[in-house]
This record gives C-alpha cells, structure tokens and sequence, in this order.
C-alpha cells in the first residue's frame, strides 16, 4: 500500500517536469555512450543488407537525384540574388541587430545512439547534450521533415521526443504554428495532434476562407517561437469542417519518418534574449 | 537450479542496450512502436520462475526505474510500478512449480500482457495517451506480446545455462528445485 502512494507520488512528481538531476544525467550519459558504440554499426549493416536488396531502385533513385541536382544549381544561383537583395532591403529599412540574427538558424548534426522500447513515449537518444548548446525544447529535423522536438538534455546526450507524440489533451501539450509552402503569409493553422490510428497528423484553426489545398506541403510558420521556420512537416491529405463548425481541420501525413533514424538535425535559433557577444546567463 | 544474481544483473544491461541499440533495425519501420519486447522484464519473468517472488519484485523494481529514468519521456514508474508488480505476481502464482520452459513461455505471454496494460492504464490515467484501451491491445499489446512469448522460448535454455547452476548435488539427479527462498 504505502509502495503504491510512493509510485503515484513519484509519477505524479515526474510528470511534466523537464529539468534533470544529476544522478539522472549520469545515467543518461553512461548508458548513451555505450549506446551509441551500438546503434550505428548494427543500423549501417542492415541498412547495407537492404540497400543490396534494392539496386535498381537505388539506380533509379541516383537518376532522380542528379535531376535534382540540377535543378538546385539552378535554385542557388537565384537564391544568392534574392538574398543579396533581402541585405540591402533590410540595410535601407533599418533593421536592428535583433530583427536581423531572427531566422540565422545553425544547424547541429546529431547520431541517434536508441530508441525507447516504451510504446507511448517512442523517444529516441541522440549524441548531443548540453555541452554542444543543446537545450530543451530545440526543433529536431531530417532531411525530409520535422520529427520532433528536445525533450531532456544532460551533458553530453539529449532525449528528443517525437512529433508522434503530439497530443492536445497531454499535460506537456505541444503545438506546431504552420503554414502552406508558397502561401506562407495567406495560410495559418495549429499542429496538434497524431492519430496513431491512421498514422496522420491533424491541423486545426484554420481559416474558413484559407486558401489551403489538398496536396499543399506544410511547413513551420515560425510564429510560435518554438519552432524555427521553414521546416517541412508534410503534405495535406484531406482537410474538412472542425468540430465547432467555426474553423477547418486538415489531415497531414507526415513528411518524415520516424523509425530507422541515424542523422538527425538539432535547429539552434538565436538566442533573442541576449546580445551575441555577452556570456549566457547563469 | 539457483540464479547467478550478478550474472544475471549483468545479462539483464546487456539485454537493455541490445534492446534499444539494436533490436529497432530489426523491427520493420511499419512496425516501428508496436513491437517493442522487453528484455529486462524477460529476465526478471526468469527470475521470478527460478528464484522466487521477492527477488523477481526487486528485479522488477530495479530495471523498470533503469528504463524509466534512462529514457525519461512523460514520467517515471511506470515501468517500475509494472515490472516490480508482473515479477512479483509471476513468482506468486509459480510457487513451487518446477521451472520449465513451457512454463516460462506461458508466463512471459501473460505477464507481457500484464505489463503493457499496467502501463497502457498508467498513462491512461495521467492522461499521456487517450486511444482506448481495445486499440491499445490490437495496435501494441497483441503484437509485443506474441513476440516476447516467442523471444521467450528462443531464451530459456541459454538464460538456463548461462545465468543458473546446478542445484547441489541431492537434487540434481531428480531435477528436483531447489529452495528459492
């Protein structure tokens, strides 16, 4: 009985809390760096099992790339002007310092080192901590999309819980504010939830008169602070009526994936409450 | 047969990193969060087959906190609370059943189902999750379970060899168990 009380005040304790204690960290700390000695060696041999499996495919699949290849050049050289143009725009309109470091974003390259085994917390470990400047709640992507956000961080790993894990009733509840690819400033609507049970994200609160479509790729807005902007999070599969007739509620399947993860990016943003060049605060 | 304790503590890490380190490159991607076998909790069904309630409670106890702290998500005991309470009641309805592997089996598939539901009723409670508890059975539990019944029989002779000795030399010939306690 009284072990009982203890579990429900330990539970009751632990939720939602985000900091870790030492003795926490350590554990994190030793277990991933044994971890990570594991994870990638056993990931690329199967990965190289399945690539024999497919040659064609990865045939086909280089043919696809080198066109896009191609086309990036081409997508550089305009991008480069455009940019030089957003200098001197913001230069001739007298941005501050602050305004302009907004979207420098860096990007870390972290190693998945494993994947939690509990089924309603599919958090995965990667090999960056708080000594690399990871802090919680940080936006985790892949190449293809957003897959989660910086759930725990000690010194030298950090625990990244999934977008799967999105879910409005939770007490850690968290939203992504996204938009629509090329409609950015028309489009507006809150991620905030997984359906396991189709495996599709849900965005709500969007606009009756939105020009969203099915097909449109989604992407972070950025309005949230949370999340930096322009992170793919995938394509709108159908969007109907909300559940107070008020607003639209769109299905998404998600552009990543979440299994099999080996490189994963941490986006750090800048940090807005402090000048560069002065020290973190304690 | 007796239980070799550090071997055994030793076998139950071991088995935690192949778990998570490892065994996900072997989980197809479609299956990714719906077989999610527990290793340690295999181990301490073995405990608690080979060595009685209590230490299978103290098993429990000690690599659900592990797990729980290690890959800290929404909150910790959960899996605590359940491998303590699974070892605790294996062990309890073993009594002194001689251990076997048909009986080993058997357990894992229901202590497995037992554990994923503690859990499931956890988390349900705290309101991490809201899917109901008949998809929860047919989206993870069904699946986890069938595969830890069958890990469990692919793991019986080698824990048997690897983490028991033989039970001294009165018994041994009759394959009579020896005291648990």
């Amino acid at each position: 009985m009284i072990g009982l009380v203890l579990f429900i005040a330990l539970i009751g304790f632990t939720l939602g809390r985000s900091r870790l204690t030492w003795p926490e960290k350590f554990l994190h700390d030793a277990f991933g760096a044994i971890q990570s000695v594991l994870y990638r060696p056993v990931g690329a041999v199967a990965e190289f099992v399945r690539d024999m499996g497919r040659l064609s495919e990865v045939y086909r699949e280089n043919e696809v790339l080198r066109q896009t290849v191609a086309r990036y050049a081409q997508d550089q050289m305009r991008y480069n002007f455009i940019e030089q143009e957003n200098e001197r725009l913001k230069r001739a309109l007298e941005f501050t310092e602050r305004q302009k470091r907004l979207y420098r974003y860096r990007y870390l390259i972290a190693q998945v080192i494993g994947y939690s085994s509990d089924p309603y917390n599919r958090s995965f470990r990667i090999d960056l901590g708080a000594r690399d400047g990871i802090r919680e709640k940080m936006a985790v992507q892949t190449v293809d999309g957003l897959v989660g956000i910086v759930s725990r961080v000690s010194e030298f790993t950090s625990t990244v819980m999934p977008l799967t894990e999105l879910d409005p009733n939770s007490p850690t509840g968290i939203a992504v504010s996204a938009t629509v690819l090329g409609k950015e400033s028309a489009t507006f609507g809150v991620v905030d939830a997984y359906n396991r049970e189709t495996g599709l994200f849900r965005m709500s609160r969007i606009d009756p008169n939105d020009p969203l479509e099915v097909g449109d790729t989604i992407i972070t807005s950025g309005l949230g602070a949370l999340f930096p902007r322009g992170i793919v999070i995938g394509t709108v599969v159908d969007k109907q009526v909300g559940d107070f007739g008020l607003t639209l509620t769109a299905n998404i399947r998600p552009a990543s994936a979440f299994d099999h993860l080996t490189e994963v990016f941490v986006v750090v943003a800048p940090d807005m409450d402090q000048p560069e060049t002065e020290a973190e605060a304690p | 047969m007796k239980l070799r304790v550090h071997r055994t503590i030793l076998a139950a890490l071991f088995l935690l990193l192949i778990e998570t380190a490892v065994l996900p490159w072997f989980v197809p991607a479609a299956m990714g969060g719906r077989i999610v076998p527990h290793f340690p909790f295999l181990v301490t069904l073995f405990v608690a087959v080979t060595a009685g309630r209590h230490t299978a409670f103290f098993f429990g106890l000690g690599f659900g906190l592990f797990q729980d702290v290690v890959f800290y998500g929404h909150l910790i005991g959960a899996y605590a609370f359940g491998m303590a309470l699974a070892g605790y009641l294996a062990g309890l309805l073993v009594g002194r059943l001689r251990p076997s592997a048909g009986l080993y089996i058997v357990l894992t598939a229901f202590g497995g189902f037992m554990l994923d539901t503690i859990v499931y009723a956890i988390y349900r409670l705290f309101q991490v999750t809201t899917v109901s508890y008949l998809f929860a059975i047919g989206w993870q539990i069904l699946p986890t379970t069938a595969v830890q019944a069958a890990l469990a029989a692919l793991f019986y002779f080698p824990f048997r060899r690897l983490l028991t000795r033989p039970a001294p030399a009165a018994s041994q010939g009759s394959g009579e168990r020896s005291s648990a306690d």
